[in-house]
């Protein structure tokens, strides 16, 4: 049996490479696709429309399909979950009752995003016959983002000391002012950084929208709402299928930089939010 | 004042959800190159918007069926199975040009010598039988069996011909691909493979071999598809319902028009009038 | 005075309508994953009715009426424990050394690595797989393809690698210092404090982050579907993990679009879905019950 001395060696030298693994594997990852896909950025890429397959021209169309589909997903989300969070955190008293509806709200996230692209391909496309439209696409999109929204807002909102609240009432504030001008400004906090929280996943899903929103060629900007737009993540996935093709092949690289960097540029900017906001809020 | 902006809401909603002013064609990845080289001369001819998808045949036909788009794309025939789902629609079927379903091989097997395969043999590949290309004169390496997905027109008319049934189980496969250009993909990456492609897909990867029917050797070129001596042919055609949109059929009759043949040969298919 | 009567008068309508508006919305989110539940049964009752034997056996094929799911079930279980084996070692060691070994500025710099790179949208690992990993895998192995069940299973373990390690390194610093200290103080050296007073105390939350990792696993569609090969068989061993194979999010990405509304095709698909959607729902439960009594006791 080795001493304890050696033991400890080995385990931290353990640990250390398992870092350094994950680390090489998931940094890697990052350098290949900048590094394959900057290659086919140019500002004709970011501002043509795709040919061929998608093998030449650009992928203008790809990128405002995409920003569409989330922006009005976020306009959808932000009221449903903004009121969720309100009841939560100031009209439910029994705690037990706010686990369920918390775990309700997580069970959403349990959902593969598979079965978001069945449930809006049963009940919207087929159901309620609005066929393909992108703004089911966005609804569906909105259902996903919804509990990341909802939970960081509950959360921020729970975060305001509750003398904030009591001053309200002894102003004479009945609740509703009380949650209008003391509560919702604290939580609008949550809400923003989990509203680009939930972007930033909701614009790289592909499986939600790939049947129900979406097209290959063809599609410019919609004229109504149950037209299709073609997506970022969906036009990979047909990139995808020639990887044999290099023009393809590299603007598949170069379509997922672009979606990388939307992605990223999201995430920075909800801990930018999460940080800055919450002071800001405090020296009010 | 709720009113009327809940008024002018409701009015943009209906307006919006008004029947959209493009033309959708989707359905089968061969016919797809074709008709998307089409809709791109027809969009800047008359600035009509066509918007295209693949899917495959079967999704094509679903899709038409079910009033998601206006055209189907559809690499083979309906089957009885199809039509018997959609019993009260009436559907017309357009030819536009003729392709065939070749047996490819990776380069490296052609040139190494695997130029012509029989019926039986390639039977025998796809039950499993023969499991290596020694056994057909080529090199020592195991068979890649590439297979279609159940729907795809190409896998129809490549099983109706090998074992005289469409929906034929082909035990011997190791891989199963979707569209034409993810097949080709995978026989460009290996280089002991066999697939069923679309004539048009062969490159100098993808190599076609030639059909030996026992006396003579077929190879898989436009002439021999046109003059219908390479026997694995298909009609490439566009599936459309009886009540179709005025717009639609005036694409539908572009395609037929000796521009739109154009694109068909372009993308290595048979025109209709060879 | 007129000021004031106005101002009640205005804050008891008022009242009511932030109330309902925050009801409803909180109905409305308690509701919709009952709807989807409710909309996915609806559509896969009648398969079990139509094709009830042939569910459980092991071939495919629609057009004969066979819709044998066992394949796709067992592509999925395998492919899951695949990523699980190499992920969960590798993401709980690494959790380690950021929590115990890290000056608490770099641990913040990696946390927030962390979370960024959980958020590289799946299509971009699934280009990543066709194109780099399987043609490796198939090097590496001497194989015709790499689209196997290997790679997927390799594909999704760097997938949920920042997800298990940022839960996992939650789970680890939430082990109040105090703990560590008095055990430091007694001698004790690094890994035996890991052993016996940090790992029994975080064991609820990294079990916990394990069986959300699970659950992603299971339910990830774009990278599997482009990289296991869709071979609707379980391979011959059967645990032969070079051979092609078949996920259920695989299949229903391939052929969902292809299967008409309302057919029996369809709806044993939309069963699929249900099967799958109770493992992941299940998994997530767990994980945040499990969440939850661990932070009860801290």
């Amino acid at each position: 049996m080795l001493s304890r001395h050696a033991l400890d060696k080995s385990l931290t030298g353990l640990i250390r490479v398992a870092f350094y693994i994950s680390m090489a594997l998931l940094l890697g990852l990052i350098f290949a696709i900048s590094f394959r896909g900057i290659s086919a950025i140019s500002l004709n890429f970011l501002f043509l429309p795709a040919r061929d397959f998608g093998a030449s021209g650009g992928i203008f169309y790809q990128i405002f399909g995409s920003v569409l589909m989330v922006t009005i997903a976020a306009v959808l989300t932000l009221p449903i979950a903004l009121g969720t969070a309100i009841y939560s955190s100031e009209y439910m008293r029994s705690n037990r009752k706010k686990r369920v509806l918390e775990l309700t709200l997580l069970s959403l996230n349990g959902i593969p995003s598979i079965t978001y692209g069945i449930f809006g391909l049963i009940l919207f496309v087929n159901v309620l016959g609005t066929g393909i439209s992108w703004l089911v696409g966005s609804v569906i999109l909105a259902i996903m983002m919804l509990p990341t929204v909802t939970l960081s807002t509950v959360q921020s909102m729970r975060s305001l000391p509750v003398t904030f609240r009591e001053n309200g009432f002894a102003l004479g504030f009945s609740r509703a002012e009380v949650i209008r001008f003391i509560v919702v400004p604290q939580g609008l906090q949550g809400l923003v950084t989990g509203l680009l929280l939930g972007l930033a996943r909701a614009i790289g899903e592909t499986a939600p929208i790939m049947f129900i929103a979406t097209a290959f060629s063809g599609v410019t900007v919609p004229v109504s709402v149950v037209e299709p737009v073609s997506t970022l993540p969906t036009h990979i996935l047909a990139l995808a299928q020639q990887a044999t093709n290099p023009a393809a092949l590299k603007n598949a690289w170069g379509a997922s930089f672009v979606l990388l960097s939307i992605v990223f540029l999201l995430s920075l900017s909800a801990f930018y939010a999460r940080t800055r906001l919450k002071n800001l809020n405090q020296r009010l | 004042m709720y009113k009327k902006t809940i008024a002018l809401i409701l009015a943009t909603g209906l307006i919006s959800c008004s029947a959209p002013e493009h033309v959708s064609v989707s359905g089968s990845t061969t016919v797809l190159p074709t008709v998307s080289k089409a809709a791109d001369a027809y969009r800047v001819k008359t600035g009509q918007v066509i918007i295209v998808n693949a899917g495959g045949s079967g999704a094509g036909f679903n899709q038409l069926a079910e009033g998601q788009t206006d055209i189907g794309m559809m690499s083979r025939d309906i089957t009885p199975s199809e039509l018997d789902k959609f019993q009260n629609i009436n559907f017309e079927v357009v030819a536009i040009g003729t392709d065939a379903v070749v047996p490819v091989v990776s380069s490296e097997i052609y040139d190494a010598g695997v130029t012509s395969l029989t019926l039986a043999q390639i039977a025998s590949i796809y039950k499993g039988e023969i499991e290596n290309w020694s056994s057909l004169g080529g090199p020592d390496q195991d068979i890649l069996v590439i297979d279609k997905e159940a729907s795809s027109g190409t896998r129809h008319i490549f099983m109706e011909y090998i074992f005289g049934d469409k929906f034929a189980l082909a035990k011997g496969a190791d891989l199963v691909l979707g569209a034409n250009n993810e097949e080709q993909t995978a026989l460009t990456q290996s280089d002991s493979a066999i697939g069923m492609l679309s004539h048009a897909w062969m490159n100098s990867d993808v190599i076609g071999v030639a059909l030996n029917d026992g006396t003579i050797k077929i190879e898989p070129t436009l002439d021999n598809i046109r003059s219908g001596k390479f026997p694995i042919t298909r009609d490439l055609n566009l599936i459309i319902r009886t009540d179709i949109s005025p717009k639609a059929k005036a694409f539908v009759d572009y395609i037929l028009s000796p521009e739109g043949q154009n694109f068909v040969a372009e993308s290595g298919y048979v025109k209709n009038t060879q | 005075m007129a000021e004031a009567r106005f101002l009640i008068r205005k804050s008891y309508s008022e009242k009511s309508l932030t109330k309902t508006y925050a009801t409803a919305c909180a109905l409305l989110a308690s509701a919709i994953v009952i709807i989807i539940l409710s909309v996915l049964l609806s559509q896969s009752g009648s398969a079990i009715l139509d094709s009830g034997p042939s569910l459980l056996g092991t071939e495919w094929n629609p057009a004969r009426n066979l819709y044998g799911i066992l394949p796709m079930l067992y592509g999925s279980i395998i492919v899951m424990m695949i990523a699980m084996t190499l992920a969960l070692p590798i993401g709980i060691l690494s959790a380690l050394y950021i929590s115990e070994t890290l000056s608490e500025k770099r641990r913040r710099v990696a946390k927030t690595a962390l979370e960024i790179l959980t958020g590289i949208p799946s299509i971009v690992y699934g280009l990543i797989g066709v194109s780099v990993l399987s043609l490796w895998v198939a090097d590496i192995f001497g194989l015709q393809t790499g689209r196997i069940i290997l790679t997927a299973g390799l594909l999704l373990a760097v997938m949920i690698l920042p997800t298990i390690i940022s839960l996992s390194e939650d789970a680890i610093s939430n082990v109040s210092t105090q703990y560590r200290e008095n055990a430091y103080a007694l001698g004790l050296y690094r890994y035996e404090v890991i052993k016996d007073v940090i790992l029994p105390q975080a064991k609820g939350d990294v079990i916990g982050a394990g069986f959300l990792a699970l659950g992603r696993a299971l339910g990830e569609t774009m990278a599997v579907m482009l990289v296991i090969g869709s071979l609707d068989r379980i391979p011959s061993p059967a645990y032969n993990i070079l051979a092609s194979g078949q996920t259920i999010t695989s299949k229903l990405g391939r052929e969902v679009a292809e299967s008409a509304f309302g057919s029996t095709h369809f709806n044993v698909l939309v069963l699929m879905s249900l099967i799958l959607v109770v493992l992941t729902l299940s998994m997530t439960l767990m994980a945040h019950l499990i969440f939850r009594t661990t932070d009860a006791h801290a």
